[in-house]
């Protein structure tokens, strides 16, 4: 077990390591890439060398990428095209924000999936179970940028219910209590938007896995020494059949910086996918080339934890 | 289930028992049959494969048999008779500019099907190909090309997309087809791998190579073949995904741009006026999404039908 986990982090490496290669290699290739961005017409010569010298432009690729990865890894993406600010700095504004709208709505769609899950493998073949599954098939087939979209004009521009856009109302609220509801009331519209996104596919998840989990012996047993329905269900299937969907969550959560950039387009949250589609429109390469690997290690290490999870969990597994 | 593959007799054996009981012996069908006969058996499906097909007619064959082939035409003469609703003229009335939004939405469909669908056989011959490749050889060649597809996988697809579109393409339907298919490749290849190691082990390939069949045909007429049934699911499913992305690239504004219109970009298009006319938004927004309903409907029908295992009612 310890030994799997270690070969999996050492495999992990070199692929960041890659990974890394390839998205330098594509911002640098990338037409009007970060030389033409910062070249103003207006500048002279001079200027411009200490542009390119401030940029660390003057060097061959290579040694910029080599340069590059140095600062990255102690945690140092250069400074922003734009606002000359450290990337750094601004991803650090930008993450709790979109870490915000993630986890309030992976809670809330872990949950409902589960239990959506549950209950149409429990009623396997009624009337229940086919709307539920008519209902996820509209979910995963429902763009999220349409599903904000629609989200948005019908609770938002018709019922006049909930704000659309951004994290507060306009002017200064003094009252602490009543910007935190402000605030809560700007999240509402994306987390429902980004949980049925996921809502869809986990409980289709869920129900099969649960499905499984109930035709086994021990189930009967349990049922057979007088344990109560419901207990069976929560106690002694729940906790096998939850076991599948936990890797999907962790694989869907390494997204992040995918899932979050229409989600947060869409609704103007300023996390990190606002900031991706803000930075693309400026050619902000330094922030770009940040997110892009940033991303990455999300996916690669999710993914890993995915695995390490299932192996954790579920005993039957052996890795050799 | 047939009951000449019960009695695991040929059908000639079986014909004798045929004028004893003949309500009890179906005629033989072919796999193609059964695989058919079980496809239509499933309405989810069969409803998803009618509404592509009628689909497909209003898209392709609508412009010239209804006449509204001029998307682009400015139908109106003044400003405030623009957001007409439908009528017997428009039947889903005219936009923001007093164009004909019916022509404009059997326009957009062709380029967000033509899309969808070109990507689709662009990304799945990538797939098989390498796929094919690195199941077949294993050993260094398995391991380069699933440590590629690693790299390719870990990378976040939308920012991609977006940083690649914006940078690279002219946003023609071309160069966006090109773009979704240089990355949807990933789920076929590691797919076919994965069929190509367990096949390659099976009796009917030792046999073939016995009878000197080289690599080039033990790999594409005689694995690949029965690999078929998974890839023509992933495929159609990839339909759909594929519309979505195009979708969601062209509503930021990185995928196709005009004079060429999409579904996409017809939803991006309208959401400026939806408090004056809805149905900008609502018209491009649902075909989009009854679309990939279909496909995704005929996806999971096509694997209940390809899928052995599954037992018949």
């Amino acid at each position: 077990m310890g030994r799997y986990i270690i070969r999996r982090l050492l495999q992990a490496i070199p692929l960041l390591f890659l990974v890394s290669i390839f998205m330098f290699a594509l911002i640098h290739a990338l037409p009007g890439g970060p030389e033409a961005v910062i070249f103003n017409p207006h500048l002279d010569a001079a200027g411009r060398a200490a542009l390119r010298a401030r940029f660390g432009l003057d060097d061959p690729v290579p040694i910029q990428y080599f340069k590059w990865l140095g600062r990255a890894l102690s945690g140092d993406f250069g400074f922003s095209f734009v606002t000359n600010e450290p990337v750094t700095d601004i991803l650090g504004q930008r993450f709790p924000v979109t870490l915000q709208l993630f986890s309030s709505a992976l809670i809330l769609a872990l949950f409902i999936a589960i239990t959506l899950g549950v209950l149409s493998a429990v009623r396997q073949r009624t009337i229940v179970d086919y709307a539920l599954t008519t209902l996820s098939y509209f979910g995963i087939a429902m763009p999220i940028f349409l599903f904000g979209l629609f989200a948005q004009d019908i609770f938002g521009v018709w019922l006049h219910w909930l704000p659309t856009s951004g994290t507060q109302s306009f002017g200064y609220t003094f009252d602490p209590f009543g910007a935190f509801l402000d605030h809560l009331s700007h999240l509402v519209l994306p987390m429902l938007v980004l949980a049925i996104s996921f809502i869809a596919g986990w409980s289709r998840y869920m129900r099969s896995s649960m499905i499984e989990v109930i035709k086994q012996d021990y189930i009967r047993t349990a049922r057979a020494k007088g344990v109560a329905p419901i207990p069976v269900l929560l106690r002694h299937a729940l906790r096998n059949a939850v076991i599948p969907l936990i890797t999907v969550v962790a694989i869907d959560f390494g997204a992040v910086a995918g899932g979050a950039a229409i989600t947060e387009g869409v609704f103007a949250w300023p996390g990190m996918g606002k900031l991706f589609i803000d930075s693309l429109e400026a050619r902000d390469y330094p922030v770009l080339l940040a997110m892009l690997l940033l991303g990455a290690v999300f996916v690669i290490g999710f993914n890993l934890v995915a695995d390490i999870l299932y192996a954790v969990m579920d005993p039957r597994i052996r890795y050799s | 289930m047939d009951i000449s593959d019960q009695l695991n007799v040929t059908q000639e054996e079986v014909e004798p028992f045929l004028e004893l009981t003949p309500a009890l012996v179906q005629k033989r069908r072919s796999q193609g049959r059964i695989i058919f006969d079980r496809f239509i058996r499933n309405r989810a499906a069969i409803v998803g494969a009618i509404f592509l097909i009628l689909l497909f007619l209003f898209c392709f064959l609508g412009p010239t048999v209804t006449r509204h082939n001029n998307p682009d035409a400015i139908n109106v003469t003044s400003v405030s008779a623009t957001f007409a609703g439908p009528s017997a003229q428009f039947p889903f009335g005219t936009d923001y500019v007093g164009r004909d939004e019916f022509a404009r939405a059997m326009a957009g469909g062709q380029v967000s099907l033509l899309v969808g669908l070109s990507s689709m056989l662009v990304a799945i011959i990538f797939g098989i190909g390498i796929g094919a490749f690195a199941g077949y050889y294993g050993g260094v060649v398995d391991n380069i090309l699933m440590r590629f597809t690693d790299v390719v996988l870990a990378v976040p697809l939308y920012l991609l997309l977006f940083v690649l579109s914006a940078s690279f393409t002219d946003h023609t339907p071309k160069s966006i087809i090109i773009l979704i298919a240089i990355f949807g490749w990933t789920y076929a290849a590691r797919l076919v791998r994965g069929e190509f190691l367990s096949l390659k082990e099976r009796e009917f390939v030792l046999a073939a190579r016995t009878i000197g069949a080289r690599n080039f045909r033990l790999m594409f007429r005689h694995i690949l073949p029965n690999a078929a049934g998974p890839i023509i699911v992933n495929a159609t499913l990839l339909v759909g995904s594929n519309i979505i992305l195009e979708s969601v690239m062209s509503y930021f504004g990185f995928g196709i741009q005009p004079p060429s219109s999409s579904w996409g970009n017809l939803v991006s298009d309208g959401q400026g006026y939806f408090g004056v006319d809805p149905k900008l938004v609502f018209i491009p927004g649902l075909l989009i999404f009854f679309t990939v309903l279909s496909f995704n409907l005929v996806g999971d029908g096509l694997r209940d039908a390809l899928d052995p295992y599954m037992t018949e009612r």
